[in-house]
């Protein structure tokens, strides 16, 4: 049970949070916006609907929303939520996970090749490239989380015998590790200053416009892929800020939800201050992200002589 | 030993068949495929006992009264010659319908012929116990592989290809010789076995000559420029039996002299995961660049020797640490990459060859749609994709997997060591990343989409001799992926043959096995319910077909579609120093601009360095001594006659 509630309530609220997000960037605006529910009932509405498919597409784009969902879902069966352990958990798991996100991105970037659009060929090859830059970035996280307790496992590293956390001893190098990720989430989930999902020109954008020609469900199991993904990196961020060590796991639950919220509201921010970058400023962004964490990663050369 | 050689027997068999039956073309064709299989079946039965951890065993004879030949087929042995044995007669059996010109049925023969004496010079390769069995069996294997290059050798860009791919070969052998030479100088003995009496300076000399040899062939970058001349012209299955199996044969090279010299120092593995880590990166940074897609699989070939490599290098710095999980699991990462590469690079270069035979064209710029015309090719070359991509749950995701599992158990070293291991996770991320980009690219150009043009529009479905073989191997790389652990432990068999590693116990290797086996079916068990899940959400629901949406434009075409050039541009780009892009614009002069033409191309520095700074220096000095080629044969008689002399007098 300890581990299936809080699993259930994650895969249950993760629509919820990218709601606080519209609040927030209606708030800047000076505007009421959206409920905060608006992304259930968008999924709502999409699960009633039917479907339009393009003469051009195959298979392979009707692969795509599945694949994207399944490989964003599988990760959630292997976080620690709120310091709770997880359902699923060994020795690597990480890799394989980043991997499995991998395959989503494939099928994500094939199905928009398949509508043989331009626009979401010119989508698809913005995603390959950022995306390989980022994961640059969570792999030298991962070689500095192994640096310093020896663990490859999300279990490992939030609920293990030495917990990563931004309170414990070499706390300093996980502050480069949060900024990097933040800005590593914004580029993977595809917010602004990287993409702009709420922009009118499709010329504009990333992820957005290689979705373009799904509809209806297939286009609600990739909102639903996207929720978790997002969720997925902001509780990551939560863990390194604070250890969930407290005794009552309802402490724990109330805390966790408690910092997941203020990071959507930080992006929210993000996205209110920010404008979108040009594109060739966003290798620049992502690769800063990178720097910050090869550096802390060369740092524990000298922190654990 | 008796079956191995009656295989090896049965494979030339059939080779001379097809040369003696090659007027009767489709019984030759048929004959020679059955003939071949039979034996391959044989030479896989021969092996089987040594691959399930059995004794090794061996064979000699003696040649010219002089030189003693002997073959053993030992564990590592055995496991190369798994690839050679399963992969090539699916590559036979694949030419059944794809060498279809009844009027060449001659050279068609001879392409057997040559063929099955590849087949046998690589099984005799890795199964060469001492210098003269294998350098003569290595030197077999490379003229023979170059009779298979010059199929087409009417064609200009063929010969030139097999004369790169020659010259290659040669300087690759004689590297490798100069080593075997330096060896048998320095121990006085033919055997592997006596390597490990060397002293060390001879040691690292022989080493990093044969590195050099073995790296010609294995198509390490920058020794790799012939990949991407010979496999574009060779026949479609030549190039999968070459880039699958036969340029493995030079990592077996370099696991072979590793395992008998011995060496323990750190800069071996260094400079071994250096050449990896620069083969990786820019063979699939070339690959992204390329449209032509033989050549693109080609040099994502040389990336894949650099991954290979990659696990390598951590191995060998592990057992030079004492950190045996880490030797353990990157040497296993590495083979296993030989024999997962083995699977899906001749699927791929399978798939290829369909896609070049029915549409003629094989320019990614020129293709599209064909997932709607040959769907079994598609489906396959998809699959293959995803594996060669290094995703789960596919095979090529289980030999990158113990490659970062072994290189994160190396990360607790300290100083130099520890940022070598870093360097390998992040260029094996980068590689993982780019690798998707490549081959999300190669399937999208090809296979999505709309047909660029007439013939990839009317193009059909291949013969089922060409569809079987892809389909055998895509069930291959799911099965390997879904179900890795008899493969791992044949891997860790495979590794025993190497001295100074101390294995890891079985247990563990058990229990990372299974883990990984148990993501794979637990993502493949979320996929399946995610299907169910969308079909239950689809039901009774109303579907349309209609147009893809052009954002607003109405009159789209076909040539609107995003190219492969325009996808793979910002990345190539981003690599800027070390690839050079040329383009040329005409630009466009007037108010009513007439026709404008815009032309990019990818060069490869490496062969841009060896011509500006080898070749055409060297032509300009040889070219100042053509006055000792005059044609007078008396002269030369003379020429001989003085160098005669001249030798006496050193003796």
């Amino acid at each position: 049970m300890e581990t299936f509630i809080p699993l259930a309530i994650a895969i249950l609220a993760a629509p919820l949070f990218p709601g606080i997000i519209l609040k927030v960037k209606a708030f800047f605006a000076g505007k009421n916006g959206p409920p905060l529910l608006i992304k259930y009932y968008t999924l709502i509405k999409l699960l009633k609907k039917g479907s339009v498919y393009s003469n051009s597409t195959t298979f392979v784009f009707k692969l795509g929303p599945i694949v994207s969902f399944a490989s964003a879902f599988i990760v959630l069966l292997f976080f620690p939520f709120a310091g709770g352990s997880p359902l699923f958990s060994f020795h690597g798991d990480v890799i394989a996970l980043f991997y499995l996100m991998g395959i989503g991105r494939f099928f994500t970037v094939a199905a928009a090749l398949d509508t043989a659009s331009p626009f979401e060929g010119m989508g698809a090859a913005r995603e390959v490239f950022f995306s390989t830059l980022a994961e640059v970035t969570i792999f030298t996280v991962l070689v500095l989380f192994y640096r310093l307790t020896g663990s490859l496992s999300f279990a490992e590293y939030f609920t293990g015998e030495n917990p990563i956390s931004l309170l414990s001893a070499s706390g300093a190098l996980l502050l480069f590790v949060i900024v990097a990720l933040f800005m590593v989430m914004l580029t993977e989930n595809s917010r602004v200053p990287v993409d702009d999902p709420a922009t009118h020109l499709e010329l504009t954008m990333i992820h957005e416009v290689m979705v373009l020609d799904h509809s209806g469900p297939d286009l609600a199991l990739i909102e639903l892929g996207s929720f978790y993904k997002l969720f997925f990196y902001a509780a990551f961020i939560t863990h390194i800020l604070y250890p969930f060590t407290a005794a009552s796991s309802l402490v724990n639950g109330l805390i966790f939800y408690a910092l997941l919220s203020l990071i959507y509201v930080a992006i929210g921010i993000t996205e209110s201050i920010m404008a979108r970058f040009k594109m060739d400023l966003v290798p620049k962004f992502i690769l800063t992200s990178f720097a910050l964490v090869f550096f802390a990663a060369i740092l524990t050369m000298g922190v654990l002589q | 030993m008796d079956t191995f050689l009656l295989s090896l027997t049965v494979l030339f068999a059939g080779g001379m068949f097809a040369l003696i039956a090659h007027r009767q073309f489709s019984l030759m064709k048929a004959g020679y495929i059955a003939i071949t299989v039979a034996g391959s079946l044989m030479g896989l039965s021969a092996i089987w006992p040594t691959l399930q951890g059995g004794s090794p065993v061996s064979f000699s004879t003696t040649w010219l009264h002089l030189f003693t030949l002997s073959f053993t087929v030992d564990s590592l042995s055995a496991f190369f010659l798994l690839p050679i044995f399963a992969i090539c007669p699916l590559a036979v059996l694949y030419s059944f319908h794809y060498m279809e010109n009844s009027e060449q049925c001659g050279r068609v023969a001879a392409n057997y012929f040559f063929l099955n004496v590849l087949v046998v010079s690589m099984a005799l390769v890795a199964s060469a116990d001492n210098l003269i069995g294998f350098a003569l069996v290595w030197e077999l294997m490379s003229l023979s592989s170059f009779f298979l290059v010059m199929y087409e050798y009417q064609k200009e860009a063929t010969r030139k290809a097999g004369y790169i791919y020659f010259i290659f070969t040669h300087v690759g052998a004689l590297c490798i010789f100069a080593a075997f030479a330096l060896a048998y100088s320095s121990t006085g003995s033919y055997d592997f076995a006596s390597f490990a009496d060397m002293p060390a300076k001879v040691k690292a000399i022989v080493f990093f000559l044969a590195l050099a040899g073995f790296g010609s062939k294995a198509g390490i970058f920058p020794m790799h420029m012939w990949l991407p001349h010979a496999h574009p012209a060779a026949p479609s299955h030549i190039s999968a039996v070459m880039s699958g199996v036969m340029i493995k044969m030079g990592i077996y090279g370099i696991f072979r002299l590793y395992a008998s010299l011995g060496v323990t120092d750190l800069i071996f593995g260094e400079v071994v995961l250096c050449l990896g880590i620069i083969s990786g990166i820019l063979g699939v940074v070339y690959a992204i660049g390329n449209q032509d897609l033989k050549k693109l699989l080609a040099y994502s070939s040389v990336e894949n020797i650099g991954i290979i490599l990659i696990g390598m290098g951590i191995g060998m710095i592990g057992v030079a640490s004492g950190n045996m999980v880490m030797a353990s699991f990157a040497f296993a990462g590495a083979l296993l990459h030989v024999l997962n590469h083995s699977i899906f690079k001749t699927l791929l270069f399978l798939g290829a060859g369909a896609v070049l035979h029915k549409t003629g064209g094989k320019h990614l710029d020129l293709l599209g749609g064909l997932m709607k015309k040959m769907p079994t090719t598609g489906k396959t070359f998809l699959i293959g994709s995803v594996s060669i991509s290094g995703l789960p749950p596919t095979n090529g995701y289980v030999g990158e997997f113990l490659i970062y599992y072994g290189a994160f158990h190396g990360l607790t070293l300290g100083g130099s060591s520890f940022l070598f291991v870093m360097l390998a996770i992040i260029s094996l991320a980068i590689i993982g990343g780019l690798a998707v980009a490549c081959f999300s690219k190669v399937v999208g150009m090809v296979f999505l989409g709309e047909p660029r043009t007439e013939k990839a529009a009317t193009a059909t479905e291949a013969g089922f001799s060409v569809t079987l073989p892809m389909i055998v191997l895509a069930a291959a790389s799911i099965f390997i992926g879904l179900f890795p652990e008899p493969f791992i432990n044949l891997v860790f068999l495979g590794l025993n043959g190497i001295k100074s590693l101390q294995l890891v116990g079985p247990e563990e290797v058990a229990i990372v096995a299974g883990n990984l086996a148990f993501i794979a079916r637990l993502f493949l068990a979320i996929f399946l319910l995610s299907v169910a899940l969308r079909k239950l959400f689809y039901l009774k629901k109303e579907i349309v077909r209609g147009a893809t949406w052009g954002c607003g434009f109405t009159q789209p075409t076909v040539k609107i579609q995003y190219t492969g050039t325009s996808y793979g541009m910002s990345i190539v780009d981003f690599f800027r120093p070390f690839v050079r892009i040329r383009t040329s614009y005409s630009g466009i002069t007037r108010i009513f601009p007439g026709r404008t033409t815009y032309e990019s191309r990818i060069d490869d520095i490496a062969e841009i360095t060896l011509m500006d700074r080898i070749v055409s220096p060297l032509l300009y000095l040889l070219g100042k001594l053509r006055w000792i080629q005059h044609g007078h044969i008396q002269l030369y008689i003379g020429y001989i006659i003085v160098t005669i002399i001249a030798l006496l007098l050193f003796i």
